[in-house]
């Protein structure tokens, strides 16, 4: 049986969008007002903050530090899946959402996020001084925004392509919107959504391990978890404690692979829409476990007598709820069904966009303003520093994933052997081993400034070699075995036929790989490693020197300068050299 | 059965579409149909022609852009309660059992409990699917899975059954298994079902089921003829009746696919023919095939059954061929040409020569070749689509273009750079 390449979500592949269009213009400027609306956020918080987190680095405690980071990013997760159902659903039903959502929907998707923690992890500890709470929340908050964004466009996708005659048959039979969202909708969306929530798990742990283990200048914001031992145990100079560390985070990555994403990636291949017989789906020994085993059929049983229990129990709170039910329920319907009052709506929303877009604008414009001659240089000297780096990590990326990709994708035996191996290891968090690559760095003389370059290159390879490697495996057998019998020599069989069927995925990969290299650079700029600073002149130690010395606007420039390179080379060079890598070299159709 | 007073009707009904590419696609122009009570209507016609939409505006699952629709004489709101639908492709839910896909529209027509199970377990055994409640649709086969979209239908005891291509993904022994079983379950009373309208692309389907077959043309879709069929049921298809029935059909169906020559285009300089949208091989394909039949001709349905391509496309490539002068097509007979004979016997090389002489006072090519000219032998892609959008709103400009390509290359005309996305003259 021939292995079937290693699916990749559809997220990857950007969302069809045209030209630069006036929403476009809206979202940039609702970006400003984010933007602006951290920095003030940020600026609140006065007094000095001095958590020295208690860690105890002895290995008892360290199942206790896991669980917290595992917690905090399953919350996460499902606070992500809410939102993108939300979002998905809102953006496919009504085409005035979709055409403000969906290129909110990119920008958010390519913009380094991990820019806004200095200023958001202050604003949010001026609100929950005295706890942790603060704290907690910029975490979640964090590791939300590296989950969302391809959840909601896997779902939004998955709703946009549902056959139209599965919709009709849904309507024949009557359905209501409720009905066909829980039984047509969300069934069909089922695999991408699990496909999907697998990878944003993985790039969760990114954010997350940053998050516990954030200091700024001498203000530690630490959080339990398995990031803030790692960065203790550096600290401290516990070569057993780092080692534990990482056994931990693999233990856990590993458990989680077993015991939540196999099963239900199993499970939703009862989801399939298409009737091919599905690709090579690897057995799940825990839902071999789970359907043979009693116990669970026994517990569906008390669910639904607990079920039938909670609404009989209910019943009695169910009158007035129904009485409210009508104006809930039919009243936004009634005046959406009224064609004054949905324009109405419509222009007040429309309205209501562009003055928060207005105001947003106008107060970045007014921290802007605040920067001198000298400051636009500086920033735009570091913003170019840390662009080289961004595109040096990508192309030493490249260099090496690109080769193993191809070596491993044409050879299904390879392929299944070392899947699993690097779905674990792509899912550990580079952020917690940069500490380690920058002292074994230091070790052979070479500083933060290149340094960072490496970091970054950890931060983004992943994607490139997943892409390749997918793309590779799904070259039809009978172009490889054309290649064979015209015994074409190796190198040309690399420049006919490897390189360019490799080349789209590995255009999207770059994508993918860029961003998360700017998001490294907030933290490869500007590390504290075992008790010392280190940083590097770029736009990432730039936004978080910013913070740490309350210089607002100089905050504010640096997110916005680095927001409008991202999005702008996304739209400018990235975009069209997918497409057309896209219309060129597309294997097969 | 005979026809009762009206039951659906559609009252000078027209829809339009916003194509991708912002166009707008007129897909029916002022179709006026009544549907009575106790009769199966089959509506038939090219693809493109717009039945489907009309099944689709019949059953209320969109509304029209103008003109009525009517239901016992009340205007429909919303989705047609009384009736049902079976889809060509199924439309089963594959993470639903058999017995929970026929149940679909049984919850919310508040059939519950014991009913709904008395209710899905007389729909399964009507379609003969007992034993199969608990299978999932990826375990059975198509007509199997088509027999459970029936039962999920009459489960609702639907007044009118809704069909559109049913039979068209099936192979042809189960698709004539099934078509008797539809004509016996809409004449079992206890069904509940006393009316059909079906969507068709099969002549002998038609013929079989309705008792009015509803011609339509296409480019806008609307309705060109209709054919009272009185034979009675179960309906025999060897019989000569039956044949007789199938063949003024075919006759009627060739008139709408292949109308006959118009005036020369001299006199009217704005309006161009389109070119046929088939390859230059099945053009040649299907010379060659002519030239094994005596006389080098036969009737479209024919050619279509014997060579097994569907008759819609046969009937392009016959437009094709004989836009070429390759055959001429006397009623709903191809017959092949003298130069049609000709070129056949060139070598590979002639062929081309001939073509190209041929392509070039198509009035088509030569407003293109026109172009290369007076853009000193190359265009943008952008400029030609254009001209064909302009030209020719019903045609998808792309696929046109594709084959313009196509042809010119053949016949060494002119050339393509994808790249550059332009279109240069090729002078020899």
């Amino acid at each position: 049986m021939a292995l079937k390449p290693l699916r990749l979500p559809l997220a990857l592949t950007p969302p069809p969008l045209r030209r630069l269009g006036l929403a476009d213009v809206v979202m940039l400027c609702l970006l400003g007002g984010a933007i602006a609306t951290v920095v003030a956020f940020a600026r609140e918080f006065q007094a000095p903050f001095l958590q020295a987190v208690r860690i105890d680095l002895r290995p008892v405690a360290l199942p206790k530090y896991t669980l917290f980071s595992l917690s905090r990013g399953v919350i996460a997760l499902l606070i992500s899946y809410v939102f993108a159902l939300g979002f998905g659903w809102t953006a496919a039903k009504s085409r005035a959402a979709e055409r403000l959502l969906l290129p909110l929907l990119d920008i958010l998707q390519s913009i380094p996020v991990l820019g806004f923690l200095p200023g958001l992890v202050l604003g949010l500890m001026s609100l929950f001084p005295a706890r942790n709470v603060g704290l907690e929340l910029a975490a979640i908050l964090m590791i939300f925004t590296a989950q969302a964004w391809n959840l909601a466009l896997s779902f939004y996708n998955s709703l946009k392509s549902l056959p139209e005659p599965l919709r009709d048959a849904s309507r024949m039979a009557g359905w209501g919107s409720s009905r066909t969202f829980w039984r047509l909708e969300l069934p069909a969306a089922a695999q991408g959504l699990v496909w999907n929530g697998m990878l944003s798990m993985a790039g969760g742990w990114f954010f997350l391990m940053v998050n516990e283990a954030f200091r700024l200048g001498d203000r530690d914001y630490r959080l339990p978890g398995i990031g803030s031992y790692m960065s203790v145990a550096l600290d401290r100079g516990n070569a057993q404690a780092v080692g534990l560390a990482i056994v931990a985070m693999v233990v856990m990555i590993v458990s989680v692979d077993q015991l939540l994403w196999r099963p239900l990636v199993v499970w939703v291949e009862k989801f399939r829409l298409d009737d091919t017989a599905g690709e090579l789906v690897p057995g799940s020994w825990v839902l071999e476990f789970l359907r043979r085993a009693r116990l669970p059929r026994r517990a569906a049983a008390l669910q639904r007598r607990a079920y039938r229990t909670a609404v009989r129990a209910t019943q009695p709170l169910q009158r007035p709820f129904r009485a409210a039910r009508p104006l809930v329920v039919n009243g936004p319907r009634l005046a959406f069904g009224n064609p004054v009052a949905r324009k109405l709506g419509v222009a007040a929303l429309v309205a209501g966009l562009a003055v928060a877009a207005g105001l947003g604008v106008w107060h970045l414009s007014l921290l802007l303003r605040q920067l001198g001659r000298s400051d636009w240089a500086t920033l735009a000297s570091s913003a170019g520093l840390t662009f080289v780096r961004v595109m040096g990590a990508v192309a030493l990326a490249t260099a090496w994933a690109l080769p193993a990709g191809v070596v491993i994708g044409r050879s299904p035996r390879l392929a299944q052997l070392m899947q699993p191996v690097i779905q674990v290891v792509a899912s550990f968090p580079a952020p917690m081993l940069f500490p380690l690559v920058v002292i074994a760095l230091e070790r052979v003389g070479l500083r933060l400034g290149v340094g960072a370059v490496v970091l970054m290159v950890l931060s983004g390879q992943w994607y490139i070699l997943f892409n390749v490697i997918s793309a590779v495996a799904a070259i039809p057998e009978q172009l490889k075995e054309a290649v064979t019998v015209f015994r074409l020599s190796s190198l040309a069989r690399w420049r006919s036929l490897y390189l360019p069927a490799a080349f789209p995925a590995l255009a999207t990969g770059w994508v993918t790989a860029a961003g998360g290299a700017w998001n490294g650079s907030i933290v490869a700029e500007y590390m504290e490693v075992g008790g010392a600073l280190r940083t590097t002149r770029g736009l990432g130690s730039l936004i978080s020197e910013a913070t740490a010395h309350a210089n607002f606007a100089l905050l504010a420039g640096g997110i916005t300068i680095m927001s409008v390179i991202v999005v702008g080379w996304n739209r400018l060079v990235w975009r069209p050299l997918g497409s057309w890598a896209q219309t060129r070299f597309q294997v097969g159709q | 059965m005979t026809p009762g007073g009206v039951l659906l009707e559609a009252r000078h009904v027209t829809q339009r579409f916003r194509l991708p590419n912002g166009q707008v696609l007129e897909a029916l122009r002022d179709v006026s149909l009544a549907v009575r009570e106790h009769e199966v209507v089959a509506l038939v016609g090219p693809s493109g022609c717009g039945k489907s939409t009309l099944l689709r505006l019949l059953a209320g699952l969109t509304r029209p852009a103008d003109g009525q629709l009517l239901y016992r004489g009340q205007p429909l709101d919303g989705v047609l309660g009384a009736a049902a639908m079976v889809f060509q492709s199924f439309a089963l839910l594959p993470w639903l059992t058999v017995a929970e896909n026929v149940a679909m529209g049984l919850e919310t027509r508040g059939v519950n409990g014991a009913a709904r199970r008395d209710a899905v377990a007389r729909a399964i055994n009507l379609v003969g699917l007992d034993g199969f409640e608990q299978a999932y649709p990826k375990e059975l086969s198509g007509g199997m899975k088509q027999r459970v979209g029936f039962a999920r239908a009459l489960a609702v005891a639907p007044e009118i059954l809704l069909m559109d291509e049913p039979f068209g993904a099936l192979d042809p022994l189960t698709a004539e298994n099934l078509r008797s079983q539809a004509v016996s379950l809409w004449r079992d009373p206890a069904t509940g079902v006393n009316t059909m309208v079906i969507v068709t692309h099969s002549v002998e389907e038609a013929v079989f089921l309705a008792g009015r077959i509803v011609v339509f043309g296409s480019n806008p879709g609307h309705v060109r003829e209709e054919l009272i069929n009185q034979l009675p049921y179960p309906r025999k298809e060897r019989s000569p009746q039956f044949e007789e029935m199938v063949d003024r059909l075919h006759a009627i169906l060739t008139a709408t696919l292949l109308p006959e020559a118009e005036p020369a285009p001299a006199a009217a300089p704005q309006r161009l023919p389109p070119f046929a949208r088939v390859h230059v091989a099945e053009v040649t394909g299907l010379l060659d095939h002519l030239l094994t039949r005596p006389d080098g001709k036969g009737p479209v349905f024919e050619l279509s059954e014997d060579l097994g391509v569907d008759y819609d496309r046969m009937s392009a490539v016959v437009r094709g061929a004989e836009q070429l002068g390759w055959v001429t097509t006397p009623g709903e007979i191809v017959q092949l040409t003298p130069a049609g004979r000709e070129i056949m016997a060139m070598d590979d090389a002639a062929r081309k020569d001939a073509t190209r002489a041929r392509l070039s006072r198509h009035p088509l090519f030569a407003r293109i070749l026109g172009m290369l000219k007076e853009g000193e032998g190359s265009v943008e892609d952008e400029e030609v689509l254009a001209d064909l959008t302009i030209y020719f709103p019903f045609i998808p400009a792309d696929s046109l273009f594709q084959t313009i390509i196509e042809w010119g290359r053949y016949a060494e005309l002119l050339d393509h750079d994808a790249d550059a996305a332009r279109l240069t003259l090729l002078t020899s």
